[in-house]
């Protein structure tokens, strides 16, 4: 795709943009702004990426990762307000998904550790446990709050608090897991992923194309479930003291 | 001897004072019945023996042992409590009555189960039931047996009747009261029902705005109430 060619497509958000003001949607401004701040931002990590692929140094490599994984922490940790130590969890529970995930794929040698390699599956790694950890806090916070009286019923029974709120650890890890395996299900038939129609525009074969996403595609169930079920089982333990007694939310 | 033993209780939530200046002592095999007007800190007294909170002043023995020096798991397995509002868990009712054993580490024993729902006034069939398919009254009958099928020494229950029949009611009673004869388990229980005070509290602790406005035995509460 030649530059000019890029520079036409700009046609689609004026298209959103004519919308936004016939309609009063307000959205112009939004949309001029991010669309520039994309085409800026996505330069810049453009640069820097084609910088760090020519060094080709482990070290920089994993710096990156861990900027990566940090950065993740920070989003993730917003969502969960209520949870004691979030961040902790979130950095601890991110990179021990990415580092199981990252040494499964290097071990049976699907990828290499290159940053070429390493750093665009990592994004994908990282972003998509960021985002099951944010569903994740949310939905066990609010179930300790409507499912109070189901966890001191059982605490009164004497059970431990890790067994009084396991059915509502447990629900928050299906939840977080659900849009991972809903798009797994519906892969191909309702939507091309990203990263394979990426592949394909670049001229890689189709049938090389669908071999990478169908990895992608368990890479990142295997990921969302390790961050989820870590981030879980230490996150439950804010809502109780050392009395095993329900804060009060 | 005294099984629990309440030392000048309060307790404050959200800048409120729900209880204050609690003292009573209750007996081992006692059926101690609290009573008093709506909001009065009943409930709040009975989380507090069960350690679901604990007391912003004063101390709870249990067995002349400070209750926070307890393991609180252990402690909730020997003094059990049964809600005024009864939790079902999702499921039949045996799943609900296993509940009770595996949080013990033990096998579910269903010859058990089935006496104690015999007493209680519920069939055999009840145990395949879920909790939408069962009244109030027998959800209620489930949590008790639930909380009995631990073993507790102390039992601690917030108005179960409230909901009951007058007939199972008195089932009710009368097995708390065997329960109390044959295994010596010390009862709590609350209620607003002056009949069934009557009928079985030994002793009697009256709250009012969050302070004991009376105790003693039954005898004495009701001749002060003739007064």
């Amino acid at each position: 795709m030649s530059n000019w060619a890029l520079a036409l497509t700009y046609i689609l958000p004026t298209i959103a943009i004519i919308i936004s003001y016939r309609e009063r949607l307000g959205l112009e401004r939004d949309i001029i702004i991010g669309s520039i701040r994309a085409v800026i931002q996505l330069s810049i990590i453009g640069l820097i990426l084609k910088f760090i692929f020519s060094l080709d140094n482990v070290f920089i490599t994993s710096l990156i990762l861990l900027i990566m994984v940090y950065n993740a922490t920070l989003v993730a940790a917003k969502r969960g307000e209520k949870i004691v130590h979030a961040k902790r969890i979130s950095f601890v529970s991110i990179l021990l998904s990415l580092i199981i995930t990252l040494g499964a794929l290097i071990l049976v040698k699907a990828i290499s550790y290159t940053p070429g390699e390493a750093i665009p599956i990592s994004g994908m790694v990282v972003g998509n446990s960021m985002i099951a950890l944010g569903v994740l806090y949310k939905n066990l916070a609010d179930s300790f709050f409507d499912r109070r009286d189901e966890v001191e019923v059982k605490l009164c029974l004497g059970a431990k608090p890790r067994e009084a709120a396991r059915g509502l650890i447990r629900n928050s890890i299906k939840l977080a897991m659900a849009p991972t395996v809903d798009s797994m299900k519906t892969m191909g038939i309702v939507q091309l992923p990203g990263m394979m129609t990426g592949l394909i525009l670049a001229g890689t074969a189709p049938e090389i194309a669908i071999k990478y996403q169908i990895m992608v595609m368990f890479m990142i169930t295997g990921s969302v479930t390790i961050a989820g079920f870590s981030a879980s089982y230490w996150a439950y333990r804010s809502f109780f003291n050392d009395k095993a007694q329900l804060y009060d939310i | 001897m005294n099984i629990i033993e309440c030392d000048k209780v309060a307790f404050v939530k959200n800048g409120n004072t729900i209880l204050q200046n609690v003292s009573f002592v209750v007996g081992e095999g006692d059926i101690v019945g609290i009573t008093g007007p709506s909001g009065s800190g009943k409930s709040s007294l009975l989380r507090l023996v069960n350690l679901l909170q604990s007391p912003t002043k004063g101390n709870i023995f249990y067995k002349g042992k400070n209750i926070l020096d307890y393991n609180p798991m252990l402690l909730r397995r020997e003094i059990g409590y049964v809600l005024q509002k009864p939790y079902i868990f999702a499921g039949t009712v045996y799943e609900n009555l296993v509940y009770s054993y595996t949080v013990r580490n033990l096998q579910p024993d269903k010859a058990e189960m089935l006496a104690f729902m015999d007493k209680v006034n519920l069939t055999p069939d009840f145990l395949d039931k879920k909790r939408n398919e069962m009244s109030g009254g027998e959800q209620q009958r489930v949590a008790f047996v639930r909380s009995l099928l631990v073993k507790p020494e102390v039992l601690l229950l917030d108005e179960i009747t409230a909901a009951l029949d007058e007939a199972n009611t008195e089932i009710l009673e009368n097995f708390i009261r065997q329960q109390t004869e044959t295994k010596n388990i010390t009862i709590i229980f609350i209620t607003h029902n002056i009949e069934q005070l009557r009928r079985l509290a030994q002793n009697v602790i009256c709250i009012k705005d969050g302070q004991i406005d009376f105790q003693g035995t039954a005898q004495k509460y009701f001749s002060s109430r003739e007064q």
